[in-house]
């Protein structure tokens, strides 16, 4: 049950991917942005021949801010049969890094990591130094912002929103089509009278039945 | 070319430049299966260079999953890929029951729910697939046959969860609710029915002579080239890589099904045709399967009202259920700090989820390995050399779907 469940020693609210040992879903390797590249050169000699997946997560209160993750398989190209291929390996790189700093490209290793990185540059900001075509991919061209950073807003400013008339009102039904290119105050006088008129007479010349007796 | 990697896009979409030309195809080209604008450097008819357009389509699906209950994320993953939304939710689940830890308890029969569900998605998304395929190539018939087996699937899907695209059926725990009166049923009607009609979409095609003339040898895809570009699925298998999630890292039950990996060598657009025609056939077979496990009755979900809804009967009855189910409502669940790497062999090929918890009962981060996207990529690789209405065959076999694709 999750409510008797003690989370696990190394993850915390503020540093989530601690490595939980019941999960094995891939073996895991963290290194810094220095050592990234030729860390994940080796991997690919390694047999790591395809890049499942790159993407990024901010975790906006924790210095580094940015951690951009690597999905590798160890999978052999030839394998022709289900057999061949049996349970390949997958490794997860995880490499922190800090806002405004960059890292290198691994496209010349993968060309999978093109448009993945396109699009972590697209929503997070995080350049990659030596790609040859970053720019924004998902979001168009003059976006201002990176959407998927944490500090970044859900919604955009409210906006007022401009009144319209009632037509249902049956002063305006009896008057007809109101006329057009009027300006706000007009428009606002003209629902104002026409709620006016929609009252009955006695309440509208002040009086009550109460009053009246 | 310097031409093609300008931005913002020109106005002017055609321009000439020595021998080459600079022509927009899309994002309103039926072609493209969506919203989809290919730059291409062309000389007469043949294409030179591609350089895809994506993300008219974004709209933002894994920011609004960060800001949702857990509960909530397999309804958002459905209208990631809208022709197979079970394969999404499913992945999405299973990823959440990893990170609770709750994966031992899922009920045999929901599992072979699940199953189910996957397989008859994937039949249908091959479906709209192999229709619109059919149609890029001149064929209308053929579009008719495979909407109508669609249109059982459908059915069958709005049996189960209330709608016919997006059901949202499969939830974090097991399924929302028991299988409906009448389901097996129409499950064995739908194996009855099937095997003349591929008979019948194989004959119109298969050995078509004008469908063999626009598909063989075009869109040629490396073995080496496809794992380069993080090629997955059928696209995959058409190169004869036998990579299959469903073989390979086994979830849901599926080891308990007897299936084959149909893998061809050629590499070119016939062979992703035919892999997944066979695909269509397998499954069958699993969907066979799975319905003679599902004759055994038994419970469809957890039995924990702390993740899974109690039933609803109870809430009148019991002060305890009452409690459960205004706290599920009202705060979803919590989930344990971790990160997670699941994924699933969708219809397009491996689909994945990456999910960050920091405790809440939201997820801090839901990352999508959306297949799509990586197999369309590798366009930029085999449209070079080809023609330009071949461009269409080869957008067709890798079968991409923008939702995914810009999510």
């Amino acid at each position: 049950m999750p409510s008797t469940q003690t989370p696990p020693i190394a993850g915390t609210a503020i540093d989530p991917p601690g490595v939980r040992p019941d999960i094995d879903d891939a073996a895991i390797e963290v290194v810094t942005p220095q050592a990234l590249h030729a860390r994940l050169e080796a991997l690919r000699g390694d047999g790591y021949t395809m890049l499942l997946d790159l993407g990024a997560v901010d975790y906006l209160e924790r210095a580094p801010r940015f951690e951009v993750v690597y999905h590798l398989l160890k999978m052999p190209i030839a394998a022709a049969t289900v057999a061949q291929v049996g349970t390949p390996a997958r490794l997860r790189v995880r490499c922190g890094i800090n806002e405004g700093d960059h890292l290198p490209t691994v496209s010349d290793l993968w060309k999978a990591a093109d448009w993945a990185e396109r699009e972590v540059f697209d929503l997070f900001g995080i350049i990659f130094d030596g790609h040859p075509d970053l720019r924004r991919i998902q979001m168009p061209h003059d976006w201002e912002g990176y959407p998927l950073r944490k500090d970044y807003p859900l919604r955009g400013p409210a906006r007022e929103r401009s009144p319209r008339p009632s037509f249902a009102l049956k002063s305006n039904v009896q008057a007809g089509t109101p006329p057009t290119g009027r300006t706000l105050e007009a428009l606002q006088e003209q629902i104002r009278t026409a709620k006016e008129a929609d009252r009955p007479k006695a309440e509208r010349e002040g009086f009550t039945a109460g009053e009246s007796t | 070319m310097s031409s093609l990697s300008s931005t913002p896009l020109t106005p002017d979409i055609v321009s000439q430049d020595g021998n080459s030309m600079v022509l927009s195809m899309g994002p309103q080209h039926p072609s493209t299966h969506g919203v989809l604008q290919i730059m291409l450097e062309i000389e007469g008819e043949s294409v030179v260079k591609a350089d895809c357009e994506i993300g008219y389509l974004h709209t933002g699906i894994e920011k609004n999953m960060e800001n949702l209950f857990w509960s909530h994320g397999q309804t958002n993953a459905e209208r990631m890929d809208y022709l197979a939304p079970s394969s999404n939710a499913l992945c999405y689940v299973l990823g959440v029951e990893k990170l609770l830890g709750i994966t031992d308890r899922i009920p045999e029969r929901a599992k072979h729910i699940r199953v189910m569900a996957a397989e008859l998605t994937r039949l249908a998304s091959h479906c709209v697939w192999l229709g619109t395929h059919a149609i890029d190539l001149g064929a209308i018939s053929v579009f008719f046959y495979c909407f109508d087996l669609r249109e059982h699937i459908l059915d069958l899907s709005e049996a189960t969860g209330g709608a016919r695209m997006h059901p949202n059926y499969l939830r974090v725990g097991g399924v929302n609710g028991d299988l409906p009166s009448g389901y097996l049923e129409s499950i064995e009607r739908l194996i009855a029915k099937f095997p003349a009609r591929i008979k019948d979409l194989r004959g119109l095609l298969q050995a078509n002579p004008i469908f063999q003339d626009r598909t063989i040898d075009v869109g040629y895809l490396s073995p080496e080239e496809a794992v380069q570009w993080g090629v997955t699925g059928p696209a995959l298998r058409g190169s004869g890589v036998a990579y299959d999630v469903r073989k390979a890292f086994p979830y849901t039950g599926y080891e308990q099904y007897d299936f084959d990996v149909p893998t061809r060598t050629e590499g070119d657009a016939y062979a992703r045709f035919l892999v997944r025609l066979d695909e269509m056939e397998q499954s069958m077979r699993i969907i066979e399967q799975a319905l003679e496990k599902l004759r055994v009755p038994g419970p469809y979900a957890i039995d924990d009202p702390k993740i899974f809804p109690v039933p609803k009967e109870t809430i009148a009855l019991s002060m305890e259920a009452l409690i459960h189910h205004f706290k599920i409502v009202s705060e979803g669940f919590r989930v344990p700090p971790g990160d997670v790497y699941q994924s699933v062999e969708g219809p397009r090929g491996e689909l994945g989820y990456y999910l960050v918890s920091n405790g809440e009962n939201r997820p801090y981060r839901v990352r999508t390995r959306p297949p799509s996207l990586y197999n369309l990529q590798c366009l930029k690789s085999i449209a070079p050399g080809n023609l330009i209405a071949d461009l269409v065959v080869m957008i067709g076999s890798l079968d991409p779907v923008f939702g995914e694709v810009d999510r």
